[in-house]
């Protein structure tokens, strides 16, 4: 094939031309085809390179060459009457289309188109040139898509609606295409049943949570310095597992209101290495709930309770939490929680810690406003 | 009459030769390829389901391509052989013989199509072809 080259200009003409007009256009596929015949034509004259600009205009060129003989052709056909174009039109074409370059019996007036001499020129040009096939197969172009017709009425078994429509036209599109039809909500709202269900699916899926957290515990529990307070707190259930009724009576106006409920295991059995801290016990659970960023705060707090010696109950959500999640565990295991449902002593536990947390939160001011 | 006799036996020849040719065309296989002549051919109004005629065209076609670069190249080795008599360097650089726009638009001025490629049009990259066939 023969090389291009093209120059630093023409390079960056081509660039822009195909940045401009990227786009591929219909006959894209046949100026490409006609490009490289050209080419080959030009090799088999003698060239050894040519210009891109260059070959593309010559490419163009025997296009139009091209459509003209068709045009000539066959407007000739059409003087004479016919549709079809025959060997005289064709040759009367090339008669018109060498005009200008000349051929030989040219000035012959009423000789027969048969002895014409293009068609010798031809006939020559055939004999002498060597033969060159087109370099690459080519498939049959333009491809023609099938396209999808719209069944007639004939075809949907259908009869027109009016006598003077006939069958074999297009059927008319479905009713319900253009019909606007009226949608009813078969569905009632019920606020109050809706309410309980959202209610009874929260609670389902916090005990989820906690039968996994509970799981986790089982499966691996750290073991930490127990605290002063949870010893006190032990020791106290441990007192008073004899009878309530030697409990500390409660003030007046006070309400004995259940709140945090040390956790069944904690309350159970006072093995010391077994001492788990609620945070301890909850981290997963917290983490898995854990929302968003105005948390984070207390991601961090959770983990410094393994350094300190006591307990730290600096989040407000996860308290809450706690609560609801030991309720439910009080209801799993009824009969064991039952006995130590000490409601003074967590209430004196309850004072201690909310001292503690105001301490905390006066004290160290700046780490409970970082968020 | 013998003038007749004549003439018709010149024109059986001719005829003769003829359909000899059209039947020679079936083997010799034209540069350009039949899909693509029966493309631009079809696009132009042409209709012939004769496969001969389309070779005929194919030829007709790649003979006139051939003209104009010939003509071309006769001025890209003319220009050449004006040049080379001074350095040997560039004798050695023009042996390959390119097809410029230059040697193109001489040879098809002389088929009667004027194409212009102004210098300014250049320098931009972009080649504007302003010709007109004759029909």
């Amino acid at each position: 094939m023969t090389g291009v080259e093209s120059t630093r200009d023409t390079k960056k003409g081509e660039e822009r031309r195909s940045s401009l007009s990227g786009r591929p256009k219909a006959d894209d596929f046949g100026r490409s085809v006609s490009k490289i015949a050209v080419a080959q034509i030009c090799e088999s004259v003698g060239y050894q390179g040519c210009k891109e600009s260059a070959l593309e205009a010559l490419a163009d060129i025997s296009i139009r060459y091209l459509c003209d003989l068709g045009k000539n052709a066959s407007f000739h056909a059409n003087l004479a009457g016919r549709t079809e174009c025959n060997v005289f039109d064709i040759t009367r074409a090339l008669e018109d289309l060498g005009d200008s370059h000349g051929f030989p019996g040219a000035s012959e007036v009423g000789s027969c188109l048969v002895g014409s001499g293009t068609v010798r020129e031809i006939v020559q040009f055939v004999d002498t040139k060597e033969e060159i096939p087109f370099a690459q197969p080519v498939p049959k172009f333009p491809v023609v898509r099938n396209q999808k017709l719209i069944p007639s009425f004939e075809h949907m078994k259908e009869t027109p609606s009016g006598k003077h429509t006939p069958s074999w036209l297009p059927a008319f599109p479905d009713p319900h295409t253009y019909n606007h039809t009226p949608m009813w909500n078969e569905r009632g709202s019920d606020p109050c049943a809706d309410k309980i269900e959202q209610a009874r699916q929260r609670r389902k899926a916090e005990r989820a949570l906690l039968r996994l957290q509970q799981r986790l515990v089982c499966n691996g529990s750290t073991g930490t310095s127990s605290s002063t307070v949870l010893d006190a707190k032990t020791e106290n259930i441990q007192e008073s597992r004899s009878s309530p009724f030697l409990a500390v009576p409660l003030q007046p106006g006070e309400k004995d209101v259940s709140e945090v409920v040390l956790p069944a295991k904690l309350s159970n059995e006072p093995i010391k290495d077994d001492h788990v801290t609620l945070l301890e016990a909850y981290a997963p659970a917290i983490e898995a709930m854990k929302t968003g960023p105005s948390n984070g705060l207390d991601s961090e707090k959770m983990f410094l309770p393994e350094k300190r010696p006591a307990v730290q109950f600096k989040f407000k959500t996860g308290k809450k939490v706690l609560g609801e999640l030991l309720d439910l565990s009080l209801q799993k295991k009824g009969e064991r929680s039952s006995t130590f449902f000490l409601r003074d002593e967590e209430r004196d536990d309850k004072k201690r810690r909310a001292e503690f947390i105001l301490r905390q939160t006066t004290e160290y001011p700046m780490e409970l406003n970082q968020s | 009459m013998n003038h007749n006799r004549q003439s018709n036996d010149g024109k059986h020849d001719d005829d003769s030769a003829l359909s000899d040719f059209l039947a020679s065309l079936m083997d010799y296989t034209p540069t350009i390829p039949d899909e693509l002549v029966e493309h631009y051919l079809a696009k132009s109004g042409f209709q012939c389901p004769d496969v001969r005629l389309i070779r005929l065209v194919a030829v007709a076609t790649q003979k006139f391509v051939a003209e104009v670069a010939n003509d071309a190249l006769q001025h890209c080795k003319a220009r050449q052989a004006a040049v080379v008599k001074d350095k040997r360097e560039k004798q050695q650089k023009d042996k390959r013989l390119i097809l410029t726009m230059d040697d193109l638009s001489k040879s098809l001025r002389e088929v009667g199509i004027p194409v212009t490629c102004s210098d300014v049009l250049k320098k931009n990259g972009h080649a504007f072809l302003f010709f007109v066939f004759n029909d």
